[in-house]
């Protein structure tokens, strides 16, 4: 634990010398909260009946649907993104060369990134309340809870594409994959209850871990829901969890074995 | 000696002269028995389509045995290519051998490589791996966190590597604004953080200038080797670097170990003696004559000083036989103003080593 964090403080440390990319980071929230704002103004007529169970508030529904998603996209990013980075510049080979144990690195190259998305996610969420959204505070530590586990349900997508890239120099399209059946089946936009959704795509939809963890993150935000009412769908997160987290270790230390055996850590 | 080229690559290496440490019943640092490793052939579209079943591999080591004393500074010399740094990655666990054993301070390196890595510390990689925009004291405290240092012993311990690399005085500077030669020290500075008791160093003067590398060197024995007590192995094409700094060497040559034994031992048993003349008369027929009667090696005429040329020539049988040739070449007339023996560069013992090699290979 504290090698990861030794590694966050370093990570820290070399992003705030980057001053104009923080502060144009930040600036881009604002830019993408007003847009949502207005046009889920403009589709509330049309969203409200689909969206009854979560809130009935298409804005709201949309802040949180995308805070989930950039948290998706952090986590399935963000491990083979470093990896590859580290190989690249060849830090891959000296932090494994260190005493600290291979879950500690990896905690440790990423945990900035998801400091700095929970930060960016803080400010959104503020920001988006400025403009109206009604937020249950008292369910907020259950939506955190929620949001643990919807991170934990896409890291073993990122172990694949990070074992990928150690063995193969390739993520496979995989961070692309899931962001894109994330945003459209996993409903962000819309929910996946909305009449116009085909029966088909409401199948596919259940494969999607972002599925029952919006629901759910939705429920406890912004109806108030007990953990308890949502449960089915905690427990649904935590199969896929359970299930897609053996896959992706051992992907990652098959891997990181083969990189070893065939001398690549380093060669990009 | 001779029969170097025809033996095969261990027993070679072993015949040529004591494998062991230097003193014979020190302890070992490092001991490698039998290590192989070879690396999948890139193959280009049109060769996978032909012959999509073949999996051609290169090998980079070739049943490699040798045993490193604890305290030594152990040369590993070689043309590129020969398996040095691969020979280093296994050392630091980062590359798997095919066949094999080697132990660093006693414990495995595939079995036990988080234990060889709380012993070792490697400078295999290059400046990039450096975090650049930290500053030198925050890049060491950080490696010092990751190999398990706590609390106050971390701000002693960087201030101190600092101190002994040369760079206290830029220790708040980001490394990005740092020369080749200061990222370079700081590459050491971080393999010693944790005070490890084998350091492994891959051509570590290849970025400094020359006079950064001699008292980058001048460092590395006092320091490194002479308080610290490091045992250190050190790959490099610098034979003045070995000669200054190691004890021991071994050559490796396409993966196979040519040759270990003392940078002494290794000129006297494979570098024939080499003479120097001073004549004003390089193409005297005596010393022709000399040739053609099988008495020295080939001539080679060096340089002409003021009407006087070097003449170099190989010639065996020790002073006795040189003061002969002397001798010889007085009474036919050849006027000589010094006679001198040259000591074999390192560089040319290794191109004989190899060559020879070769040589047996091909005849084998």
């Amino acid at each position: 634990m504290r090698e990861a964090l030794a590694l966050i403080q370093a990570s820290w440390r070399t992003q705030r010398s980057y001053r104009v990319s923080i502060i144009l980071s930040i600036l881009s929230l604002g830019v993408t909260v007003l847009p949502v704002y207005f046009i889920s103004k403009a589709l509330q007529p049309y969203a409200a009946a689909s969206i009854a169970n979560q809130g009935g508030n298409y804005f709201g529904f949309l802040v949180i649907g995308f805070i989930a998603l950039i948290f998706v996209s952090t986590t399935v990013s963000s491990i083979p993104d470093a990896v590859g980075a580290g190989i690249g510049n060849g830090t891959l080979e000296a932090l494994l060369s260190t005493r600290a144990s291979i879950p500690s690195l990896l905690a440790g190259m990423v945990g900035y990134s998801f400091l700095w998305t929970a930060v960016k996610a803080v400010l959104f969420l503020a920001l988006a309340m400025v403009l109206g959204l009604h937020l249950s505070l008292a369910a907020s530590l259950s939506g955190i809870f929620i949001l643990v586990l919807i991170v934990l349900a896409h890291i073993p997508f990122a172990l694949i594409a990070a074992s990928l890239v150690l063995a193969f120099r390739t993520t496979g399209q995989i961070p692309s994959i899931v962001m894109i059946a994330s945003g459209l089946l996993g409903g962000v936009y819309w929910s996946m209850q909305a009449k116009i959704i085909p029966p088909w795509v409401h199948a596919i939809g259940d494969y999607v871990p972002l599925a029952p963890g919006l629901r759910a993150l939705r429920q406890t935000l912004l109806t108030g829901a007990p953990l308890s009412s949502v449960m089915p769908d905690v427990l649904l997160l935590i199969g896929f969890i359970v299930m897609l987290n053996a896959i992706g270790l051992i992907a990652f230390v098959e891997a990181l074995r083969y990189a070893r055996r065939t001398g690549t850590l380093a060669q990009y | 000696m001779s029969g170097l080229a025809a033996r095969d690559d261990a027993s070679a290496a072993h015949a040529l002269s004591d494998p062991s440490p230097a003193g014979g019943a020190a302890r070992h640092a490092v001991v490698l028995d039998g290590i192989s490793k070879s690396f999948p052939v890139r193959r280009t579209w049109g060769e996978m389509a032909r012959q999509p079943t073949l999996r051609p591999r290169a090998p980079v080591l070739q049943n490699v045995s040798l045993a490193v004393a604890e305290g030594e500074f152990f040369g590993l010399l070689g043309p590129n290519g020969a398996g040095k740094t691969t020979l280093f990655k296994m050392l630091a666990t980062l590359v798997l051998p095919d066949s094999g054993t080697a132990t660093v301070g006693g414990y495995d390196v595939v079995g036990e490589a988080s234990k060889v890595r709380s012993v070792l510390a490697p400078v295999i990689a290059d400046e990039r791996s450096l975090y650049w925009r930290l500053t030198a004291s925050q890049n060491l405290e950080l490696f010092a966190k990751l190999q398990g240092m706590r609390g106050a012993a971390i701000g002693k311990r960087v201030t101190e590597v600092l101190a002994i690399v040369g760079l206290s005085d830029t220790k708040e500077k980001i490394v990005a604004a740092f020369s080749s030669g200061m990222k370079q020290r700081l590459l050491i500075a971080r393999a010693l953080v944790a005070q490890p008791r084998v350091l492994l160093l891959d051509e570590p003067t290849r970025s400094l200038d020359p006079i950064s590398a001699r008292g980058f060197r001048t460092f590395l024995r006092d320091e490194i080797s002479g308080r610290q007590g490091c045992t250190v192995l050190l790959a490099t094409h610098s034979a003045d670097e070995v000669l200054e700094l190691c004890t021991r060497v071994a050559v490796l040559d396409h993966g196979r170990l040519l040759a270990t034994g003392t940078t002494t031992s290794l000129a006297r048993d494979l570098g024939e003696e080499r003479y120097a003349l001073y004549t004003r008369d390089a193409n005297h027929p005596a010393l022709a004559a000399l040739v053609q009667r099988g008495i020295v090696g080939a001539l080679a005429v060096r340089g002409d000083e003021d009407g006087w040329s070097r003449v170099e020539m190989e010639l065996a049988g020790g002073m006795e036989r040189a003061s002969q040739v002397v001798a010889m070449l007085g009474e036919q007339g050849v006027v000589i103003a010094r006679f001198e023996r040259v000591p074999l560069p390192l560089a040319d013992l290794i191109d004989r080593i190899v060559r020879r090699s070769a040589e047996g290979s091909s005849n084998a």
